[in-house]
């Protein structure tokens, strides 16, 4: 699969997804409200929240290379989420995946705002249920 | 629930910590009627969490509002509410994978404090910020959160259903926090 990897850079088309696994593995469900929807609290995180960018491949494929790793839910969200509440999209390949991505509240500040986290849940769709 | 005489349980006392500890408690006859029961600590805590709703709803009977009076559908979410702060509170560091720190023991107690003592249950979520957030939702569908953490003031984030957005903060305790819930039902 690597070798069909193309360049990636910073540069998020808008239509491009995005791809989180929802810890803790074990509890996942812990982040699920009663009436389906995610907690705005999965995506509090001060390091920068991590993300896998889709790079056009489909959910199946994506979701299947994510379970390698991770265990439990998968959410998607838009490029174009982020970019409508100001959040910034950084694309930060790392020695477990060369789609791992970030998503920061500003360029100056990785935490996203509450804000920012409640817009972002409630765009976020489960894709491995 | 099985009966052992303290000679029995004596000479037995592994198997009967494993039973009382895989849910099965122990009731150890002594004279002058001073039994003993060996339970988990799970179940005792269960117990006391039990006994601790029922000392509030007899607190709240003094209240004339009879609707701030939990019925037995609040009893239960609080129950649930309490096994979820329970679940938090064993996440270890490294929880989320990115680092998460676990949650403080004080943390955990102040929250639990808080839990049982709300009017209103909220549904509860761990944060990687070493804080929990309470979220509540009224019938005009805004949405409010209030996050709890070791500091004396908590952030109170409410969506209205517009769409519009305030901050603000309050005291972290039971009382303010069932003041402000009552004015977002209200």
């Amino acid at each position: 699969m690597r070798g069909l990897v193309h360049f990636m850079d910073n540069i998020f088309p808008k239509t491009e997804k995005l791809y989180r696994a929802i810890y803790p593995p074990k509890v996942s469900a812990m982040y699920w409200r009663k009436d389906g929807t995610i907690s705005s609290a999965a995506f509090a995180d001060s390091q920068g929240l991590s993300v896998e960018r889709g790079d056009f491949r489909s959910d199946n494929v994506v979701v299947n290379s994510m379970l390698e790793r991770f265990t439990g839910y998968i959410v998607s969200l838009y490029a174009r989420d982020c970019f409508n509440v100001g959040a910034i999209l950084r694309y930060l390949p790392s020695n477990n995946s060369v789609y791992h991505s970030e998503i920061h509240g500003s360029e100056s500040k990785k935490l996203l705002s509450k804000s920012q986290r409640y817009y972002l849940a409630k765009k976020a769709r489960i894709v491995n249920k | 629930m099985v009966k052992a005489r303290q000679m029995e349980v004596r000479s037995n006392i592994k198997k009967y910590f494993d039973m009382a500890y895989e849910g099965t408690p122990i009731i150890v006859p002594r004279k002058e009627n001073k039994n003993v029961v060996i339970i988990s600590e799970s179940e005792y805590s269960r117990l006391g969490r039990i006994e601790r709703i029922f000392a509030y709803a007899e607190r709240l009977k003094g209240i004339k509002d009879d609707t701030l009076i939990p019925d037995k559908a609040d009893i239960d979410i609080r129950t649930e509410n309490l096994d979820k702060l329970f679940a938090i509170s064993t996440l270890e560091d490294n929880w989320n994978g990115n680092g998460a720190p676990s949650f403080p023991r004080k943390l955990i107690e102040k929250v639990h404090g808080i839990i049982t003592d709300l009017a209103i249950q909220p549904e509860l979520f761990p944060t990687a910020l070493q804080t929990i957030q309470l979220e509540y939702d009224n019938s005009r569908k805004d949405h409010m959160e209030i996050e709890i953490g070791m500091e004396d003031m908590s952030e109170v984030f409410v969506v209205g259903n517009s769409g519009g957005e305030s901050i603000e903060r309050i005291e972290s305790t039971a009382r303010a926090i069932n003041e402000r819930v009552g004015a977002f039902y209200g």
